[in-house]
């Protein structure tokens, strides 16, 4: 990031929980021609900014459907990027006016919701899967559009958990400073900021080592709201302001930050799993054997590498259902439709029905569910 | 109404959908579906219904005797759509599509339509798609086809612009929280599809002018 962008670093940063809209269309980076590669993404401000910085020093077409302004897993897991918009914005922008080659390449994250082989289809443009990672998006083009396995799955470092705990932090803050204010005690303020930087930033500097799905999830939120109270007690110790209305108040800040992160954490995460039709329930992605032809879309999709292709058999095998995060984009892919959810209770929900659901901000799909 | 930026929570969820556009418009809704009816269908007419939804403006054409073609790209909200009845006394008809704005081309050729209307969509569209749009519905018109296009507006007067945008704005937050998105009012609606071409352009706003309604007409052959 060059110092001038700064500013709007910041700004889409501590936006990024809302749809920030860009220009749908065509971008130029680079000086790209006739043989140039065609990237796809989303309207979404924040990743135009960083894919326009990663890919400095190449020449690439990028095309920005409307993804509504939200960011492309997002979007395409909520049914606001579909394969509908990228035939949208590949046709507006008339792309193919500018290049010799039919070839799109889609970032891989968008499988949750965009149809490949619709586009394919509806066009005549193929498209291919892009890495998971725009950070990765340069390495891919130097390859000449080869992906490498590890470039299939999502990471969330800790400068990204860094950035993403700002991103919860601030406004949290800014309302606590202002109550603060509002009640004329600066150390009351300052309480209030350690309070919240110690849980927010706490919590995403050690969420590897957390649990914030299932039951167990309130032990890790309770645990956080002690210690930021603790934190903030030591604050108004340490200004010697520690009066009883002072403590009641850095409770409730502990407890009203650690009830705001609990409510939508995994939503912020690329780790934790999406709901079938009820929250923090047992459906695991299934595989219908004799259905599956060895196509192997599903491996290519998979963002925490639950599943393998056996090149002896030609089926795909799951190897990793614990890794599952029921993001669907295996089942969505599938060309055979041999990928399905499956509960504990033996009911299913099949391709067909995941196509045409979306979820909603919390991950949670609305999905009719059959009788066991 | 004062706002429709609850829409994309009842999209989230389509079967939601009637119920709350019934509600968010205080029973008023109908009246929209059948004002662009009014405008747009007669018996025998081909009709396109850009962004169908739930297929309220498709039934209330088709009641009308249209031959309706109605368009989404939700197949959850053409599902619910399929599942109502389709008043077919004046001889209508309706045939249901999941399809994208920019692939109408692919389906029906130049000049296909009698009348082409849409409802609470365009604002969802990004500028180029709404030029895109536009120019799309020109050119499946037949010359003397009439375009309808309804949405969420902005007031005209300055006071009213921004006591209307402090007003949904808490409604836009919540909305943000449960959807991820909201809906934004279209501007300068009539001005758009005059210099798209079309002619006869006519606006009626609605409901404390936070609603538009404009009705234009496929004059001539070519540009």
């Amino acid at each position: 990031m060059r110092p001038r962008d700064f500013p709007h670093w910041l700004r889409d940063t501590m936006l990024r929980m809302f749809p920030h809209r860009a220009p749908t269309g065509l971008v130029r980076i680079g000086n790209p021609g006739r043989e140039s590669p065609v990237l796809v993404t989303g309207n979404f401000t924040l990743t135009i900014r960083r894919l326009i910085d990663a890919l400095r020093g190449h020449d690439v077409w990028l095309l920005c459907a409307n993804s509504k302004g939200i960011n492309v897993w997002c979007a395409a897991g909520g049914g606001h990027l579909t394969h509908h918009d990228v035939i949208s914005v590949v046709r507006i922008s008339r792309i193919g006016e500018l290049v010799d080659h039919r070839e799109l390449v889609l970032p891989q994250l968008c499988a949750t919701g965009v149809e490949r082989r619709k586009i394919a289809e509806i066009t005549g443009w193929s498209a291919r899967w892009g890495p998971a990672r725009l950070e990765d998006l340069p390495g891919f083009l130097r390859r000449r559009r080869h992906l490498v396995k590890g470039e299939r799955f999502v990471r969330f470092p800790l400068w990204e958990r860094m950035e993403m705990s700002f991103m919860w932090s601030w406004a949290l803050i800014a309302v606590a400073v202002l109550g603060a204010w509002g009640i004329g005690s600066w150390a009351l303020a300052l309480c209030a900021l350690a309070v919240i930087l110690g849980i927010v930033g706490g919590i995403f500097a050690a969420l590897p080592w957390l649990i914030v799905t299932g039951p167990k999830r309130w032990l890790t939120f309770g645990a956080f709201a002690v210690v930021g109270f603790g934190v903030g007690v030591g604050v108004l110790a340490a200004l010697g302001s520690a009066t009883s209305a002072h403590l009641w108040l850095a409770a409730g800040t502990a407890v009203v930050a650690t009830g705001v992160l609990s409510v939508d954490l995994a939503g912020t995460t690329p780790w934790y799993g999406s709901y079938i039709n009820r929250f923090h329930n047992p459906a695991l992605v299934d595989l219908v054997e004799t259905r599956c032809t060895g196509a192997a879309e599903c491996v290519q999709v998979c963002p925490r590498d639950v599943l393998e292709m056996n090149g002896h058999r030609r089926k795909v095998e799951i190897k990793r259902p614990d890794q599952c995060i029921q993001c669907g984009a295996c089942i969505v892919q599938c060309p055979e439709d041999a990928l399905r959810f499956r509960y504990d209770d033996g009911r299913v929900v099949e391709a067909a029905t995941i196509r045409r659901t979306r979820m909603n901000m919390v991950g949670q799909r609305t999905v009719e569910l059959p009788e066991p | 109404m004062s706002s429709f930026v609850w829409m994309k929570f009842l999209e989230s969820s389509p079967e939601r959908y009637d119920r709350g556009v019934e509600l968010l418009s205080r029973g008023r809704i109908a009246d929209v579906y059948d004002t662009i009816a009014e405008l747009a269908a007669s018996p025998g007419k081909r009709l396109l219904d850009i962004g169908c939804g739930t297929g309220g403006v498709s039934l209330a054409c088709a009641a009308r005797g249209a031959r309706v073609v109605a368009i989404d790209s939700n197949p959850g909200m053409l599902d619910i759509a399929r599942a109502k009845p389709v008043t077919r006394d004046q001889g209508g008809d309706i045939e249901w599509l999941e399809l994208g704005l920019a692939e109408v081309e692919d389906r029906f050729g130049e000049a296909h339509f009698d009348a082409i209307v849409s409802c609470l969509v365009f604002s969802e569209l990004s500028p180029d798609e709404q030029v895109y749009t536009l120019d799309m519905a020109r050119s499946r018109l037949m010359p003397g086809g009439r375009l309808v296009i309804a949405d969420e507006a902005l007031p005209q007067s300055g006071p009213r612009r921004m006591w209307h945008r402090v007003r949904r704005l808490p409604l836009g937050l919540i909305t943000y929280l449960l959807t991820q998105t909201s809906t934004r009012p279209v501007e300068r609606l009539a001005e758009s599809i005059r210099l798209a071409g079309f002619g006869r352009v006519e606006e009626t706003r609605l409901w404390g002018d936070t609603f538009v309604v404009v009705s234009a007409v496929r004059e001539d052959v070519g540009r």
